[in-house]
């Protein structure tokens, strides 16, 4: 019995796939911990969960944990897990997508999983940029930075995550950030435990891409850029607007209890051929 | 063809052969990149980074097990010993 192993172990796929493909210093090993955290301490078995991705550097990340995994076509993480859903209701349903991967192909995915209110756990990793394909823009760059593709600066304004999936009907939406490790834990924590479509936005760094065309230094740098330039909403709602001004906001943002899509599509089932069983 | 190493393996023999004496903290160096994140968060300054260009514990008895390291480690490489990693009083995360 080795005495000496991290509790997070079990749940990794830690002898064939170990060390994993992100940079050092990439925020994504810090989601994904703080998952394994999340899940650990909802004392949830490994079997019951279902981990959908699309494609990109979030999207290796079911590649790396010992639940049902199911790696899809890009964008199109939310459309094979509102299926994995709706013929085992029974699944825990987790999408992991980075920014490219939720907001740009996959936008109308997002949109719709929310105002349906499907039952399932979005976990959206914002780094800024598509970093696998060598650091493109995507919806989220904020307007003014440089990346691969915009080597003046970016033009168009960024899509603010939490707010569209607010107005598209999300149960729950919430952002963190991987600085702020414990509190992301908790939050993660929190919307694993509800129902409906949750949204928990991770800000990340990606010093490889991002950070050097931005010349934000590395992952320590930017981990610290993190720390000073996020604010919590319950500090930020205390301070006057100037001293919030230019800071991201992060904290729940909605915790509503409205009803699942599995639970209303059961009550239909129930209304219309009743006694048949599922 | 050569068969590719198991590095998952390597991190078991590891903490088999760790004597029970051994630091709070630990490192798992086959698996650490040496971003320098555990380095520089470290409230007690704890870690350091070696010539190897991975992250070393050099002063073990000035750790509080926080387990900061462990929690923003991305690559799984810092363990701080314990059942579960404890609960930190400081909600926000960090030392500021």
């Amino acid at each position: 019995m080795p005495a000496r192993l991290p509790y997070t172990y079990k749940y990794l796929r830690a002898k064939k796939k170990f060390p994993h493909v992100w940079c050092p210093g990439c925020g994504i090993g810090i989601v994904m911990g703080s998952i394994i955290r999340s899940i650990d301490s909802l004392g949830w078995e490994l079997d019951d969960i279902l981990m959908v991705s699309g494609i990109g550097c979030t999207s290796r990340m079911p590649v790396y944990v010992d639940f049902n995994t199911l790696h899809t076509t890009h964008g199109r993480a939310l459309a094979f897990g509102t299926g994995a859903k709706m013929v085992n209701p029974r699944l825990k349903v987790l999408a992991v997508m980075g920014d490219g991967d939720s907001m740009a192909i996959g936008g109308n995915h997002i949109i719709h999983a929310a105002r349906r209110n499907m039952d399932i756990t979005a976990i959206i990793v914002n780094n800024n940029n598509y970093g696998m394909t060598g650091g493109q823009f995507s919806p989220t760059t904020p307007q003014g930075a440089k990346t691969a593709t915009t080597p003046y600066g970016m033009i168009e304004p960024d899509f603010d995550v939490c707010k569209l999936t607010e107005a598209a009907g999300a149960n729950f939406v919430a952002r963190g950030d991987v600085y702020h490790v414990i509190e992301l834990d908790g939050i993660i924590k929190k919307a694993l435990s509800g129902s409906g479509f949750r949204v928990v936005e991770a800000l990340s760094p990606c010093p490889t891409n991002f950070g050097r065309a931005n010349k934000q230094g590395d992952a320590v740098n930017m981990m610290e850029l993190l720390r000073d330039e996020t604010i919590n909403i319950a500090q930020a709602s205390k301070l006057p607007k100037e001293k919030t001004q230019g800071k991201t906001v992060r904290g729940i943002f909605v915790d509503r209890d409205g009803m699942g899509y599995t639970e209303r599509y059961q009550k239909l089932c129930d209304r219309v051929s009743p006694g048949v069983k599922k | 063809m050569s068969e590719r190493p198991v590095k998952g393996q390597a991190v078991e023999e590891h903490c088999k052969t760790e004597d029970e004496k051994a630091p709070a903290v630990h490192i798992f160096p086959e698996w650490c990149k040496g971003c320098g994140i555990c380095v520089a968060f470290c409230p007690k300054q704890v870690l350091e980074m070696g010539k190897d260009q991975k992250a070393h514990v050099v002063h073990p008895e000035k750790c509080i097990e926080c387990a900061l390291c462990a929690r923003r480690c991305p690559e799984f490489a810092v363990y701080v010993s314990g059942d579960g990693i404890k609960e930190s009083k400081n909600k926000d995360g960090g030392e500021k």
